[in-house]
């Protein structure tokens, strides 16, 4: 490039590795190291960070799942280690990001039961896992626990803690080994705030994915994606209490009434689309794990990300 | 009596030759620490004599140290103990306990050792631990006793009995031990690192029984190093061991260590939230009221020594609810008294402020005002509910501590309903707020080294930042110097950061090094200098919240003043809004400040250009509004009758009449320094 | 770095006269700052101001107008990288692209799709943009005649012509030279003889190349023959490239590092493969002019929301038309929630209650777009609005009872609402997830 651009950054963003291999005490056949960036997304000429990685999204009691990805999917929607088994295989998904959506049922209280939900998955799939427990800060505690001891060795991903409820999913962190999904309400001082929050309990920098939350595309999709952008700005310009990788998830824009109502024939088309193009311009404000929830949003998902940078780079094969 | 010296002297000299004697070489399964308390002080994996004796040397000859290898090398020889007792507990069930410990759901750590007298004495004390949380451990007699009164112990329970013998104590260290390596990144030989973690995270307190042996002494006393208070049942004789009682001990214990049970329910017949704060209750729905001009009535919060103030009492002095007649108005005196190690006297107003939400947030109860103004009423269905005054405090004392967890650890309320003691009571709160007003009124921006800073708008001005002084508020006009700092001393990861000013550059202008340091930084780079009190030079970044924007005049030499509930046009061309839009965002823009309305009042006010004298013009419904306290500030000024040649509306609502009027009224600002 | 007001003031004639059409030389002053008043609306400007002034009040990225009429489009003049800085001006032409070998219906069905096609979204109409025509015909006949295609539908849509071939541009020049077509694209080879083009049609050129020193050069080239009206084809290898090269023309033009390359981007989406990706990675990125094949019904949807949610001012959150709004099909016994205008609180309660399948109403108040959380500590959301507003909207004709939600966040008002509009109020939770659960719970008793 004959002008240099120059932002005067200061700060690269922090690394985060996601499950282990056998190398590393787990049973994972892949892992990723997430992060690294020096400047903007993509502008790196040789990168020092790797492309971002697209996570699946399966849950264990798909009521509340949207509709479209339920008549797409078929069935295997019913068995949680079927689905994780064919988001590896047959979508091609990078991770497989497990919602424990029973937990939402009331007065929930078969914890066991998710303990082997959890083992199933990992098993259906070698492919590093995101757990998000429960939404019930009744049952926090158990839950997480339970999490955190079914995937320990496996360095998980554990969603999702707020500045309300973050102690449970920390203590799983720092007891077995896993990485944290921190998550404030599109505000770049609250995200800032749970991090600090995260570090006085103890849980170190290289364990935090923040999530800014994002917004449905049409319905505060701005907002999140600027968010976005300070984060990741703040972070170069050397502000380590956000210099984390983000993780973004589209799955707000399928609840949204133009999907929802795409009418017939059009549902899946525009599902994908605006998963595309959600996770696309979250991708360029610098989120680096994009979770779908339509299966046929990967492959252009890829394609596109592929053209913008080189495909992860594994942080270990075994 | 032990003298605990002198026993801990024999028990030490005691270990010392048995460790010397160890025969075979031990080790425990399921642990990847080794024996964790030697591991973790000097990371050298003890499984012999030889290792032992190194490590024994190593620490001094740590009585816990001895104390482990040889327990390591007892239970070697012959084998664990039967169940109930646990033994040596593996790694699995450490990573659950300390889960808990970090989660919350368990508030700290417990050790009972020694012989209790009696078996429900042993038994209380369980029962309260297990109420208030704690994870308790037992080794000696006491489980015996326990059993013997009924009490089920096991990992359930939250009662764990480690051993026959208080010897097996030392299970309770190495489980410290290894939380810390498991939890607090403590690495195995990192002493220092080992000793700061477990005096600061460690919430362990001892509770200990008569009947140790000298070893035992040793082994107990030898704690203390890691910060873990040794309370004292009787029976022993010792300056550094903390007598207690039965009753009390546990209380005590967990004070000692900082150990907060939090406040989740308020027992009380009446509904609590939010939701309820801005019902009023009308005269014809009311039972009975207080104050609000129909009775004498007053709150008062003060900050005490916690030894004064039993936690959760509420005392009422005087005539119940139920001997009060319906309908009408009676005497009223709250005082609520409060505790706390980061608790200031400078918070005590500020907490104050919080019994109007405290009280209006009760479904039947409903406050306005302040100080002696208040005005209270309890409507009839919350009586007919059984609601009583007494409930009024338990409200106040439980949300006090609900909300304030981090600050207060002891809420007392009194509530007087006896009119001469109200009377009398009130008499000591006037001059309670009067020594207030005299503290924050005279408190000038010369007075304090830090400042705060706010930054809750940059969710939508990405680059302001507001320091907030004594002088001059927050341009929103909201937050005030002492909530800034409240706010930070709550909150120290929050939006209100503290601000050393540094070096004077400018004392005019109001320009300091650390605060140009401090908003460098908060405004991501973007802002180099910002004076506090001028509008022409670097003024303060503007969010969009101001009550107000003060802006130069260069046809005049002078500065005006447009609030944001005046929605015509100023002499400027431009209206409030337009000025709005212009101006925030987060942007610096010399000539314009956003300020807050009570801003105007401050001796700071446009120092920068000279002082209130620069004033030319402000919307007349402002102006009346700031009247009565403006014209005492101009008077002590020697500017008497400035306010009438301040143009407003009614007189100037053009730069040409402005000129005219200020011309004519021989306005000072026109022969001032040019500010341009 | 822009100057500020005060220091243009300073250069100022100070007279007041008005003649700008300001009332004072400072609210002129600070219009310049802001990039919202063009100089030479000052009649008494002294040459040395002129020329201080000129150089920093001048937009960073030119504004250049596309197409003539209702229908034209401007891009350009941005000043900042990131939107949240100040915000984003202009957002992208979203350009269909049809080519010479398409049949005539074709062509016909797709410009008046451009034509027709709107989404509402917000109280806004969306649409694409403009008909870009591309000569891969090589012929300058046929080219001509789809151009002529497209004009017969009088849809008036601004054009872009693409072709190499400048006498292939010429021919079709004849048939909308007068409408301020975007001319694609000058590039080292025929440079001089498409400046000659857009100078005699005054037509806006894009110049191509996949160097910035190259574009420089042909910038340099354009403006010295007289062609200002510049937009610039990055030529991107692949999307990072793109991203790449776009990124460093905005920051070089508005650091005016590179003034050479204050210029709008152009993209062409159709020649990427993968033209979804490519026009939302333009939307974001940069891009000004996008050009594209006609996007089917899920991304063209996709495609204009993010375009409206990426140039939405960050400072001015979209409001709603304040008013009664229907969930469902309610009736005069269906509940009454209260919440205030900013279009994401509304969307989000929109969203639960649409989702909690209790038909309601929903009774708008205008809070200027303020949270209802700020709305209340603004003093912005008080009784007398919400009493006005049950009037103005007559809110008393589509219900039977009188019972009033209001949000959580707003329950220090409760009260006061009670005693101005007479309805009993129910104070709602402050997270709108919970107002199914709230509804169910509450409204039934």
């Amino acid at each position: 490039m004959p002008f240099e651009m120059n932002f005067g950054w200061t700060t690269p963003i922090g690394e985060v590795v996601l499950g282990a291999t056998k190398a590393d005490g787990g049973t994972r056949r892949i892992s990723y190291r997430i992060g690294g960036g020096t400047t903007l997304p993509f502008l790196e000429s040789s990168p020092s960070s790797p492309a971002p990685l697209i996570a699946f999204e399966i849950c264990d009691n798909p009521d509340f799942w949207s509709p479209i990805v339920k008549d797409y999917c078929g069935d295997v929607v019913n068995n949680a280690n079927e689905w994780a088994k064919k988001a590896d295989a047959d979508y091609g998904a990078d991770l497989v990001r497990l919602h424990l959506t029973s937990t939402k049922q009331r007065n929930f209280s078969d914890i066991a039961s998710l303990g082997s939900v959890v083992e199933g998955v990992l098993s259906a799939t070698s492919l590093p896992v995101i757990i998000e427990g429960s939404n019930e800060p009744k049952i926090d505690s158990e839950v997480y626990q339970k999490c955190g001891e079914a995937g320990q060795g496996e360095r998980l991903l554990l969603g999702t803690a707020e500045a309300g409820k973050y102690r449970s999913i920390a203590a799983a962190a720092l007891a077995y080994n896993h990485s944290i999904i921190a998550q404030s309400p599109i505000d770049i001082n609250l995200a800032k705030q749970l991090n600090i929050l995260l570090k006085e309990i103890g849980v170190q920098r290289d364990h935090i994915v923040i999530d800014p939350y994002t917004g449905a595309l049409g319905y505060g999709f701005e907002y999140s994606y600027s968010a976005m952008e300070r984060i990741r700005f703040s972070a170069l310009k050397g502000d380590t209490d956000l210099a984390m990788p983000m993780i973004c998830s589209s799955a707000d824009t399928l609840t949204i009434k133009e999907v929802r109502e795409a009418g017939d024939g059009l549902q899946d088309e525009t599902a994908i689309q605006w998963e595309l193009f959600t996770c696309l311009a979250a991708a360029t404000a610098g989120a680096e794990i994009l979770c779908v929830r339509h299966p046929g949003t990967i492959v252009p998902l890829r394609k596109a990300l592929a053209g913008m940078k080189q495909p992860a780079q594994s942080a270990g094969v075994p | 009596m032990t003298d605990v010296e002198s026993a801990k002297k024999h028990g030490e000299e005691s270990l010392k030759t048995r460790i010397a004697s160890i025969q075979k070489p031990f080790s425990y399964e399921e642990t990847a620490y080794h024996l964790p308390i030697s591991y973790a002080l000097t990371g050298v994996a003890v499984h012999d004599r030889a290792a032992a004796e190194d490590v024994f040397k190593k620490t001094a000859g740590n009585p816990i140290v001895a104390s482990e290898c040889l327990l390591a090398e007892q239970t070697a020889v012959k084998g664990k103990e039967p169940a109930p007792y646990t033994g040596f507990i593996s790694d699995t069930v450490i990573r659950k306990l300390g889960y808990s410990l970090v989660d919350g759901s368990i508030l700290g750590l417990a050790l009972i050792v020694g012989t209790p007298k009696g078996e429900g004495s042993a038994a209380a004390i369980c029962r309260e631990l297990q109420e208030k949380y704690m994870l308790t451990f037992l080794a000696g007699t006491v489980v015996p006793s326990l059993s013997a009164a009924g009490v089920k112990v096991g990992l359930d329970y939250r009662l764990i009995p480690l051993g026959s013998s208080p010897f097996y104590g030392i299970h309770f260290v190495d489980i410290v031990a290894r939380v810390a390596m498991m939890f607090g990144g403590v690495t195995p030989g990192d002493m220092h690192r080992l000793l700061t973690y477990a005096a600061e995270r460690a919430k362990a307190i001892v509770i200990v029984f008569p009947g140790l042996t000298d070893e035992e002494i040793a082994l107990v006393d030898g704690m203390r190093v890691l910060g873990f208070p040794i309370l004292s049942l009787g029976g022993y004789e010792n300056a550094t061991w903390v007598p207690a009682t039965p009753g009390d001990v546990v209380r005590q214990g967990m004070e000692l260590r900082g150990i907060r049970v939090n406040v989740t329910a308020i027992p009380i017949p009446m509904s609590c939230s939010p939701a309820f704060e801005g019902k009023s209750i009308r005269k014809e729905e009311m039972y009975v009221e207080f104050g609000g001009g129909r009775s004498t009535a007053f709150e008062l919060l003060r900050m005490r020594e916690p030894s004064g103030i039993e936690d959760g009492k509420v005392t009422v002095i005087g005539t119940e609810i139920d001997s009060m007649k319906e309908g009408s108005a009676n005497p009223l005196g709250i005082i609520i008294e409060v505790a706390g190690k980061t608790m200031k006297k400078d918070y005590e107003p500020v907490l104050e402020r919080r019994i109007h939400n405290f009280v209006n947030y009760g479904e039947g109860s409903w406050h306005v005002a302040q100080r002696d103004l208040i005005w209270v009423r309890i409507s009839k269905e919350a009586v007919a509910k059984g609601v009583k005054i007494e409930h009024i405090g338990k409200l106040l004392a439980s949300k006090f501590r609900m909300d304030f967890p981090q600050l207060l650890d002891a809420v007392s309320v009194t509530l007087i309903t006896d009119p001469a003691k109200v009377a009398e009571a009130k008499k000591e709160a006037e001059r309670v707020y009067d020594e207030r007003d005299a503290r924050i009124k005279g408190m000038r921006d010369s007075d304090v080294n830090t400042y705060y800073s706010c930054t809750l708008c940059q969710t939508f001005a990405p680059n302001h930042v507001c320091v907030i002084t004594p002088e001059r508020l927050a341009l929103c006009g909201a937050i005030s110097w002492l909530d800034g700092k409240i706010a930070y001393e709550m909150s120290p990861s929050g939006a209100n950061q503290p601000i050393e000013k540094g070096a004077v550059i400018n004392e005019l202008t109001g320009e300091f090094e650390g605060v140009n340091r401090f908003v460098k930084k908060a405004s991501h780079g973007e802002i180099e200098r910002c004076s506090l009190y001028s509008v022409m030079e670097y003024p303060m970044t503007c969010c969009g919240c101001f009550e107000a924007i003060a802006l130069m005049l260069p046809e005049v030499n002078g500065i005006m003043v447009v609030n944001r509930e005046y929605k015509g046009m100023t002499p400027s061309g431009m209206t409030f809004s337009t000025l709005a839009g212009t101006i925030g965002g987060g942007a610096q823009t010399p000539g314009f400040a956003g300020i807050s309305k009570n801003y105007i009042l401050s001796d700071r006010f446009l120092q920068g250009e000279g002082g209130i004298e620069r004033l030319v013009w402000m919307p007349a419904a402002l102006k009346e509004e700031l009247k009565e306290r403006l014209e005492k500030k101009l008077e002590e000024r020697g500017l008497t009758g400035f306010l009438d040649k301040v143009a407003d509306e009614t007189t100037a609502e053009t730069i040409e009449a402005l000129i005219e009027f200020l011309e004519r009224g021989g306005h000072p600002a026109l022969t001032m320094k040019p500010l341009v | 770095m822009a100057l500020k007001a005060l220091d243009i003031y300073k250069l100022l004639p100070k007279k007041n006269c008005k003649e700008c059409g300001d009332p004072t030389c400072l609210t002129f002053a600070m219009k310049l700052a802001g990039g919202k008043a063009d100089l030479d609306l000052c009649p008494y400007l002294s040459d040395e101001a002129k020329s201080v002034l000129g150089a920093t009040t001048r937009p960073p990225i030119r504004l250049v107008k596309i197409g003539v009429g209702t229908k034209n489009f401007k891009v350009g003049e941005e000043t900042v990288l990131y939107r949240h800085e100040k915000t984003f001006y202009h957002p992208p032409g979203l350009v269909f692209r049809v080519t010479d070998t398409m049949p005539a219906e074709e062509i016909v069905a797709i410009t008046r799709r451009v034509r027709d096609e709107v989404l509402t979204r917000v109280g806004a109409d969306l649409r694409f943009n403009g008909i870009a025509i591309e000569n891969v015909s090589g012929s300058a006949e046929t080219f001509a005649r789809a151009v002529e295609t497209v004009e017969k539908v009088e849809a008036h849509l601004p054009p872009v012509l693409i072709s190499k071939d400048t006498a292939a541009l010429k021919a079709a020049l004849v048939h909308c030279g007068t409408y301020r077509p975007l001319l694609h694209a000058a590039t080292q080879d025929n440079v001089q003889e498409m400046c000659a083009l857009a100078r005699q049609h005054g037509c806006p050129l894009v110049v191509r190349s996949g160097s910035l020193d190259d574009l420089v050069n042909l910038v340099k080239t354009c403006t010295a023959d007289g062609v200002t009206d510049l937009v610039l084809d990055l030529a991107p290898e692949n999307f990072g490239e793109f991203i790449r090269r776009s990124t460093a023309v905005r920051q070089l033009a508005i650091t005016r590092a590179v003034p050479d390359l204050g210029y709008p981007v152009y993209l062409n989406a159709a020649e990427t493969g993968q033209e979804d990706a490519a026009v939302a990675l333009g939307i974001v990125k940069y891009g000004s002019v996008i050009v594209t094949d006609p996007l089917p019904s899920g991304s063209a949807k996709a495609a204009l929301t993010l375009r409206q949610n990426i140039y939405t001012d960050p400072q001015k959150p979209i409001q709603m038309n304040p008013g009664i709004y229907r969930v469902g099909s309610p009736d005069k016994d269906s509940p009454v929630l209260m919440t205030v205008n900013f279009s994401l609180t509304f969307f989000t309660l929109q969203g639960y209650l649409e989702s909690a399948r209790v038909p309601c109403f929903m009774l708008i108040v205008d809070t200027e777009g303020l949270s209802v959380l700020t709305a209340v500590a603004a003093g912005k959301l008080s009784e007398m609005l919400v009493r006005d507003s049950i009037k103005t909207f007559g809110l008393e004709n589509e219900v039977s009872h009188r019972k009033l939600i209001i949000p959580g966040y707003a329950s220090p008002l409760s009260g006061r609402i009670e005693d101005a509009t007479g309805w009993k109020v129910l104070v709602g939770p402050r997270d709108a997830a919970e107002i199914g659960e709230y509804l169910h719970q509450e409204w039934k008793k």
